[in-house]
């Protein structure tokens, strides 16, 4: 049961994860192989704004920790990681965690727009092979600026929200939580939702479905594309920028958070590329398989789960599990 | 090119080296490559075997993606199970067949199991295609790489801690220097060129190019998708067997994490910077994506000298420019570096006249 | 005539062989060359860049000192990146475009398993690294290469030890999933059996981000009192030990020498609180801070406020610098033996005298004069982690194990 939920909470964060994916699918028909590494950009630039820009001598001081006197009094006489000592140590972060992700968000949708006028726009129309290889090619620039910017120092960041042990009983056994990784969970899947509705029932939404229905047509009907396109990528980026911030404060921030992308990668395939109940629904199975293995047969092979899945979704069919099926004509 | 292309015979048609110029090239590279055997210096040697492995496998891509049309980004994985499967016999078999032989098994050995798990990774190709392909063979490679770590299978793998390896022994010529399997590789990477070449003329290889040019009209022509997507999947897993025999005679031992995702990548990078489809493709490539993270070594050392400092920015930058060079000749130059070659020769080959 | 191509390849080396190498055998060489793959970039960065500095102290240093044999000595450093063939292709380029290389300091558990098979005749050298890995240390297999303290398995047998005299019942691993992370673990489950612990975890986790909740509901579920984390460097472990602390779980935490590191415990500390408090782990040496009795700690220290100001090594040098430093000074103080004997230095002679080295003052980096047995120094104490003060304190007392 303890691992089901921890399978549902790192299932939500490969649904926020996924969902950038399948957003530049529909949009620009690019599966962007490098969206793993659009997340550690998104994660370097929190580890940024929250921790390293606090800590220069000329920010000031309430940024690094926020102290007001009433704080400080009903800190005292509280035993350590105590529930209560975990929300306030969360509250004097606040300020530097809003920046972190502010300064992520920014960040992260001008890095995703760069990509998308630089790289992306001269590939319209050329070859799925040609579009992968770019994003391939994608992973080596990012990941390599990445250790030159910020060298490849792992290091720790606040906790989005307070980081509470919570404890209850369901069907009899005892299940133990992080508050944050509830938080987390809940913030990943509100976006999700958000991102849906945004797409199925706003006007830019339209325009991004209009155009992964037929481009010219699209065009013709007056829509701009290219802006379709950066707003697309604007999406992916600044989810993956949430994302990065999220997973940054589960597993530290390494530039090994660039592979969490494959692992993704082939949960968007399982559950079909254009659609996001399919990512879902896979998501949030591989989450639970992976949690599982990891119960039962240890880490290393929770590690290869989101391969086996995908072969065997995709010899069982071809499209993913709710992907529509492309005609083909000669 | 258009001069000494006049053919009186059939014959002369279907000549594997079809004029004049490409005989030339040929007789002569062997040549240098003899001479470079023998003369070359120990760190020349050193990355000219690493271009020559690489290569091998790269012409192995080259049959899938460039002349097939199907897209690999698990082909470290086939690389991983020939340098495995030749020290495996090797280990198992010490005893039963003499040393001086065990070469001559154990090679066919490693590129034929090569092949047949090319052929079960290849089942996925019948029912998806370009971007599901290239997710299913990723997947492949993950989970060879995770098999061979797998502790049950340790006894045989040595699990992630790998596993130390022989040097062929030819009728009791044993090739324990660099030189020695230098030329090894060497005649290999020559050979497999013109294996390759010579595919290409045949009717396999034209079902090939109808498979990559439109799948259906293939079909419709009467070219058995089953069959002829197998085949390319098993050659081109053959080559990459072979060269991943040779990686295990050339180093000292093996780790399964060399067989990873980044070979994989860097065997299609080196396909794309040289040229898809064609035979000199992969050549131009290996030397490209081998020379350039060098030649930044090179130039950064010069430029910074010792700095420590300095030295941390290096890797960092060979990864940039890895990424840069793939990008590059995607966005200006798909047909890579081969097309920009044919260019300057054509425009030798018309000097004074008209050029393009 | 007809020449065979083999006579023909075999003359033609020889001929190489004698008009290259001689000149540069026969004749003193100008300088000696100390090679090093260090991890500058990759999941173990943060070490390698503290370690390169030292590298360049050590140079200095052993110049100062008159070199080997009154000839000077130069450090080459290369990155390895933590990937064990880019250390490979490191030391084979050193090899051939350094004849005059004496000794090589490796990286990694894996470069040094990958290269020890190459480390035949002339493609030898004698060879330091940062692993404690205990496979390496067989001087029948493996004369070359050698461990400046206790394997992983004798710091695994120290702190299981430990346990037992601490009252323990039973005890968890949480290792890395790389060769490091497994290396001692096989022998901590038997020689726990032997004492009589429960063996109640085995968790291998990624050794960079890992999936910290999902480990610490297992650790949790498994109720261990004792947990002994293994190959780790900068994270993960004290991810580990935060979310373990926040659940509310009481398990005595234990590392080994990679993760007992103060500059990561302060910063840990630093951003997260002082849950480290507590931590034990073994330690081959003193820390730099313990300079009373270590009088080459006190020279390093007095280089290292010099040149390296204004960095994290003015006033303290990692642990994972002073490995390198006493590695590396092993391996010198060998050569100086063998030049000293007016030898040539070849592999072969520098490995005997390593393993001849008995009763020999270090100067402070371990309790008392070491020996080299089976190429390594069995010796080493525990230390816990006082978040107050932010320094390690010794526990218990040196001993040394077979």
């Amino acid at each position: 049961m303890q691992f089901a939920i921890n399978g549902l909470m790192s299932g939500a964060i490969y649904a926020l994860i996924a969902v950038g994916i399948v957003s530049v699918y529909k949009a620009t028909k690019v599966v962007n192989f490098a969206h793993g590494y659009l997340i550690m950009f998104g994660a370097y630039f929190y580890f940024t704004f929250a921790v390293i820009v606090p800590n220069q001598p000329w920010a000031p001081e309430w940024l690094a920790s926020w102290n007001p006197e009433w704080m400080v009094e009903m800190r005292e006489g509280l035993p350590m990681f105590s529930p209560m000592g975990a929300i306030l140590d969360w509250a004097a972060n606040v300020p530097r965690i809003l920046l972190g992700l502010a300064g992520a968000l920014v960040c992260n949708a001008i890095v995703g727009r760069i990509i998308e006028r630089v790289l992306m726009r001269p590939l319209m129309g050329q070859s799925v092979f040609a579009m992968i290889m770019v994003t391939v090619g994608l992973i080596s620039i990012m990941s390599g600026s990445a250790q030159l910017i910020w060298t490849a120092d792992a290091a720790n960041v606040p906790y989005i929200a307070p980081n509470t042990p919570i404890r209850f009983e369901l069907f009899g056994s005892m299940i133990f939580l992080f508050g944050t990784d509830l938080v987390n969970m809940i913030i990943a899947l509100v976006l999700f939702a958000a991102i849906v509705a945004f797409v199925r029932f706003t006007k830019g939404g339209i325009a991004i479905r209009a155009t992964a229905e037929d481009q010219s047509t699209a065009y013709s009907m007056g829509i701009s594309v290219p802006k379709v396109f950066s707003r697309a990528w604007v999406l992916a980026s600044t989810t993956g920028a949430i994302a990065g911030a999220i997973l940054a404060t589960r597993n530290g921030i390494s530039p090994s958070l660039g592979l969490f992308g494959f692992s993704v990668l082939a949960i968007v395939l399982m559950g079909g590329l254009d659609s996001y109940v399919g990512v879902f629904i896979a998501a949030m199975t591989v989450g639970v398989l992976e949690a599982m293995t990891q119960w039962k047969m240890g880490g290393n092979w929770a590690e290869i789960v989101p391969y086996v899945a995908v072969l065997v979704v995709l010899i069982w069919r071809p499209h993913g599990l709710l992907g529509q099926k492309e005609v083909e004509r000669i | 090119m258009i001069n000494a292309n006049l053919k009186s015979s059939y014959a002369a048609d279907e000549r594997v080296l079809d004029n004049r110029y490409k005989q030339g090239f040929v007789y002569g590279s062997i040549l240098l490559l003899a001479l470079f055997t023998l003369f070359g210096s120990d760190y020349a040697i050193l990355i000219g075997s690493q271009m020559g492995i690489l290569l091998i496998a790269v012409v192995g891509i080259n049959v899938l993606t460039g002349y097939t049309g199907l897209v690999s980004l698990g082909h470290g994985a086939f690389v991983a199970i020939g340098a495995y499967a030749v020290t495996i016999f090797n280990n198992v078999a010490t005893g039963i067949i003499p040393a001086g032989i065990m070469p001559f098994l154990s090679l066919p050995f490693a590129v034929f199991l090569a092949a047949a798990v090319g052929v079960l990774v290849g089942l996925p190709s019948l029912r998806v295609k370009g971007l599901y392909l290239a997710v299913a063979t990723l997947a492949a490679n993950f989970i060879v790489i995770f098999l061979i770590e797998e502790e049950l299978f340790a006894p045989w793998t040595g699990g992630m801690v790998g596993l130390t390896t022989n040097a062929p022994n030819f009728f009791g010529w044993v090739l324990d220097t660099k030189r020695e399997m230098f030329g090894l590789i060497a005649v290999l990477g020559v050979l497999a060129l013109l294996a390759a070449q010579n595919l290409m003329r045949t009717r396999v290889g034209r079902a090939f190019i109808a498979i990559r040019d439109r799948d259906y009209s293939a079909e419709i022509l009467g070219i058995s998708l089953l069959r002829y997507k197998l085949t390319s999947f098993a050659i081109s897993a053959a080559y990459c067997g072979l060269a991943g025999a040779l990686f295990a005679y050339f180093y000292a031992r093996i780790l399964p994490e060399q067989f990873e995702l980044a070979l994989s990548l860097q065997l299609v990078a080196a396909l794309i910077v040289g040229g898809l489809g064609r035979t000199m493709g992969p050549v131009f490539g290996v030397i490209v994506i081998v020379l350039v993270p060098e030649l930044i070594k090179i130039t950064f050392g010069a430029v910074t000298g010792d700095a420590a400092g300095m030295a941390q920015l290096r890797a960092p930058l060979q990864e940039i420019a890895f990424g840069a060079l793939l990008v590059l000749f995607l966005l200006k130059e798909p047909l890579g570096i081969n097309q920009i070659v044919d260019r300057i020769l054509r425009a030798a080959n018309r000097w004074p006249f008209a050029r393009g | 005539m007809t020449l065979s191509r083999r006579s023909f390849l075999a003359t033609s080396a020889a001929a190489t062989a004698v008009m290259g190498t001689p000149m540069i055998l026969r004749a003193q060489p100008k300088e000696y060359v100390v090679a090093s793959s260090l991890p500058l970039t990759g999941p173990f960065a943060t070490a390698g860049q503290l370690v390169s500095p030292a590298m360049k102290m050590f140079e200095a240093l052993v110049n100062e000192d008159g070199g080997i044999g009154g000839v000077p000595i130069r450090t080459v450093i290369e990155d390895s990146g933590y990937v064990p063939a880019t250390a490979l292709a490191n030391y084979q380029r050193a090899l051939a475009t350094e004849p005059n290389m004496v000794l090589y300091y490796g990286d990694s558990t894996g470069f040094m398993k990958l290269v020890a098979p190459e480390l035949k005749g002339k493609n030898a050298t004698l060879m330091g690294s940062t692993s404690f890995a205990s496979d390496l240390a067989n001087p029948a297999e493996n004369p070359y290469q050698y461990l400046p303290g206790p394997s992983y398995e004798d710091q695994v047998d120290i702190l299981l030890q430990n346990i037992k005299n601490a009252g323990g019942t039973n005890v968890a691993f949480i290792f890395s999933n790389t060769e490091f992370g497994r290396d001692p673990i096989e022998h901590g489950r038997k020689k726990a059996e032997k004492l009589g612990l429960e063996v109640v975890l085995e968790e291998t986790t990624k050794a960079q981000g890992a999936d910290i909740p999902t480990h610490v509901t297992k650790l949790a579920q498994s109720g261990a009192e004792h947990c002994i984390l293994q190959g780790y460097v900068t994270g993960v472990w004290p991810q580990l030990i935060g979310g373990a602390r926040q659940f509310g779980l009481p398990t005595q935490f234990y590392g080994t020498f990679w993760g007992m590191e103060k500059l990561i415990a302060d910063r840990v500390t630093a951003e997260a609180g002082p849950f480290l408090d507590g931590y034990s782990g073994v330690m081959p040496y003193r820390y730099s801070y313990d300079a009373e009795e270590a009088p080459i700690y006190q020279r390093y220290a007095a280089f290292q406020k010099s040149a390296f100001a204004g960095t994290p090594l003015e006033n303290y040098m990692p642990t994972w610098g002073l490995q390198s430093l006493i590695s590396m000074n092993l391996g010198v103080e060998a050569l100086r033996r063998v030049a000293g004997k007016g030898e040539e230095l070849t592999a072969e002679r520098a490995a005997e005298e390593l393993a001849g080295i008995t009763d020999y003052d270090t100067g402070g980096f371990f309790g008392g004069p070491v020996s080299m047995k089976n190429n390594k120094i069995g010796t080493g104490r525990v230390y816990t982690y006082e978040a107050a003060s932010g320094l390690f304190q010794p526990t218990s007392d040196w001993f040394t194990v077979e």
